[in-house]
């Protein structure tokens, strides 16, 4: 009321001058967007120091950045299966060594820190001698591949020491496994070939 | 962690390792402290791939792990470490001036892979020296490890924390992660090995391995099965210790800017007389008498000890302090200012900022608030001789960039703004800390764009690899200029003045990024200095 100066003139509350503006100067424009990304500079930045030790640097750089992609501790990401499997792919493989870390055995300090997800390679070979002497393929054609599965899974883990071994007993797995099944589930002697599916056509299918 | 560090190590990572380790790394630095198996299940990766990624992290001094109660074991990622990554060429070239290329390599090996013994430094470094040499010479193992046993005792290289060797006195389950230790005195301690050798060439055929079959492999790299005799003494890289000799590069390098090449040589005398007997958080170097420095000027300067000492005055009365007096016996006694030396610097590298960012006014009017402190804008005018309206709209714009910042003083307790007095003043360490937090922003930016530019142009980029490679192959089998010709012009003018284009840009990405550690380097020496004071 009596503290307007004039209708719908706004008063300061604080002194203008102390700002640095002068009375009834005009303002600077509002700002309504935030400042632009890219804003121009008015000075260029300084050049790049160059030098014998600047260049000597650059070319340790890029060669340390080639090197690092070839050593052993890049870690690749698993391609994700392709639909035709191109011949050029395999002879454009790069081959890396499998570095094992040394050192006190890792196992132990592995083993406190998860589950028993993994199943010891030991107590895999073992019972897989076990099943082999039986000779019975039938019942352990899944548990087989199961072991497999996770056989492979610790294998490409730390833990094991020679992947020649285990891949030939792999290969030799997978053999017998094959024999197993063409003996035990089609053709035993003396049966008909259709007599199975005939016994079931007798209920109604759906 | 702020997000520009946390990025930035992102991509370090992922540019050195790949892309799960960065994804374990990363998720480590975010989070702080866990267990492998919060972290497979946080991440989405399998345990198998975050085993192999913590063994690539431990083995690179990247993450450490500690056994916590209840026998968990706990993994922490040490994100300044990874941003050491950057620096690797600097420590590599340091190396090189100091050692030549025995120690050079020595070094790259080991910051290449983390961790090694010394039998393995020994060989590999002697290989690849083989390699470069003429024909029929090859690399005694006895002149590597002389140069690596220079390098230890002179700290540039020390030896890793390790298993202690326990008495059987618990007879318990061994704990899930061993607890490493290190005595000071065997840090630098080298083992006595008589390596007898020399350097072996890679015979050519290795090369050809490409359609053999992965089962064969292993072969070629369990040759020898000789028992390793220091099998469990691993050494690293001391990177404190190159830090220490950069930072005194770069106050010699600062007194030879301010006063003249004599003077930076006295106090490079100095600092190397103090380089053992000073620890590297020290706020100032031993005291250093007249006398002793003056026997241990380098030999090819003959200069008078009145000289001398007329020097050692000059420097102490410098009003930048970089070498304080601290006594009258032996000839006087002085010492060096560490933490005065890095505040001067970090104060040039601010002060350098403003200039190039903002003009040399502004960095007049930088300057006189920070030689006053404390400082209100009228007395900026008058002082600095800056008309009013510019002197206002350069202060408000270093305000707004944070360089500066304002100090109320209230006239009421009201705190009304016109009864108030705003001060303005510069705080270094804020501004410090501000500067950083942008290089960490620049060299991100850096490498992105640079990895911008590379997969633009990847297909252009392996045209031209796969046309040398062929070039080279028919070059080794012979073949004529014609020939050749025609292979070269595979590779039209226009593509090759893009491939042109494509190495001049990325070289100066590449060298900016080098450059901008170099700042990086000095306000994080600053700031670590000032926060171990307070």
């Amino acid at each position: 009321m009596a503290g307007n100066k004039g209708r719908g003139r706004a008063a300061y509350t604080f002194n203008i001058e102390a700002v640095g503006f002068s009375k009834g100067e005009k303002l600077p424009d509002v700002v309504l967007k935030p400042p632009p990304l890219f804003p121009d500079t008015d000075y260029k930045p300084v050049p790049l120091k160059t030098g014998e030790g600047e260049e000597y640097m650059l070319a340790l750089k890029q060669e340390l950045r080639e090197t690092m992609k070839r050593m052993p501790y890049f870690i690749e990401t698993p391609e994700e299966r392709q639909d035709i499997e191109r011949y050029s792919k395999r002879y454009m493989k790069v081959y890396k060594e499998e570095w094992i870390p040394a050192g006190p055995k890792p196992k132990k300090a592995k083993d406190a820190g998860k589950g028993t997800s993994l199943t010891n390679t030991a107590d895999v070979l073992k019972k897989m001698e076990e099943l082999e002497k039986r000779g019975d393929g039938e019942k352990s054609d899944e548990e087989n591949e199961e072991k497999e599965g996770s056989k492979e899974k610790s294998k490409e883990g730390d833990d094991d020491d020679d992947d020649d071994a285990a891949e030939q007993e792999e290969y030799d797995e997978e053999e017998q496994e094959e024999e197993n099944d063409y003996i035990n589930s089609y053709f035993e002697d003396g049966d008909d070939f259709g007599a199975d599916s005939d016994d079931n056509m007798d209920e109604a299918t759906y | 962690m702020t997000q520009a560090e946390i990025k930035l190590c992102s991509l370090l990572l992922q540019e050195h390792f790949g892309e799960i380790v960065e994804k374990i790394g990363v998720h480590l630095i975010r989070t702080g402290s866990q267990s492998l198996r919060v972290i497979a299940h946080d991440t989405g990766t399998s345990l198998d791939q975050v085993k192999k990624a913590l063994c690539v992290l431990v083995q690179h001094n990247l993450v450490s792990y500690q056994v916590h109660k209840r026998g968990v074991v706990e993994y922490e990622a040490q994100c300044s470490r990874v941003l050491r990554m950057l620096r690797y060429p600097r420590y590599i070239y340091t190396t090189k001036t100091l050692y030549s290329d025995t120690g050079e390599l020595i070094v790259e090996e080991l910051l290449l892979n983390g961790k090694l013994t010394m039998s393995a430094v020994v060989k590999k470094v002697a290989d690849r020296l083989t390699e470069t040499m003429e024909d029929g010479k090859t690399m005694d193992y006895a002149e590597v490890s002389n140069t690596f046993v220079r390098l230890a005792d002179t700290h540039f290289v020390q030896r890793c924390p390790s298993v202690p060797t326990t008495e059987n006195s618990d007879p318990g389950p061994p704990p899930p992660a061993p607890t490493l230790v290190i005595n000071e005195k065997d840090m630098y301690l080298v083992p006595k090995l008589s390596l007898i050798g020399k350097g072996k060439r890679r015979r050519s055929s290795d090369e050809d391995a490409a359609g053999e079959p992965k089962a064969k492999r292993p072969k070629y790299t369990t040759d020898n099965k000789e028992p390793i005799p220091d099998d469990g003494i691993y050494w690293q890289a001391n990177l404190d210790r190159f830090h220490q000799h950069f930072r005194d590069q770069a106050i010699v390098s600062a007194v030879a800017n301010r006063m003249d090449q004599t003077s930076s040589e006295i106090v490079r005398t100095m600092l190397r007389m103090s380089e053992i007997t000073t620890s590297s958080s020290a706020p100032f170097t031993q005291p250093l008498s007249s006398n002793e420095i003056f026997r241990s000027l380098p030999v090819g300067y003959n200069i008078s000890k009145q000289v001398l000492d007329q020097y050692l005055t000059l420097l102490a009365d410098d009003p930048l302090e970089f070498v304080g007096k601290s006594g009258d016996s032996g000839g006087g006694m002085y010492v060096i200012n560490l933490h005065k030396a890095l505040a001067s610097l970090a104060t040039a590298t601010l002060e350098s900022v403003v200039q190039e960012r903002f003009g040399s006014r502004c960095a007049r009017i930088f300057r006189l608030v920070l030689q006053k402190k404390h400082i209100e804008q009228k007395q900026v005018e008058d002082f600095a001789m800056i008309p009013a309206k510019e002197a206002k709209d350069m202060l408000y714009k270093m305000l707004s960039e944070n360089f500066m910042s304002l100090q109320e003083i209230p006239k009421t307790p009201d705190h009304a703004p016109s009864r108030t007095f705003y001060l303005y003043t510069v705080t270094i360490l804020s501004a410090a800390r501000m500067l950083l937090h942008r290089c960490y922003k620049s060299i991100a930016n850096l490498i992105e764009r640079r990895q911008f530019e590379t997969k633009e142009n990847k297909r252009l980029l392996e045209k031209s690899q796969r046309v040398e490679a062929i070039i080279a192959s028919m070059q080794a089998t012979g073949a004529e200029e014609a020939q050749l010709q025609e292979i070269e012009e595979m590779i039209t003018a226009p593509e090759r003045q893009q491939l042109e284009t494509l190495k001049r840009n990325v070289n100066k990405l590449d060298a900016s990024e080098i450059q901008v550690d170099e700042t990086i380097f000095l306000l994080e020496s600053y700031i670590e200095c000032t926060m171990k004071r307070q």
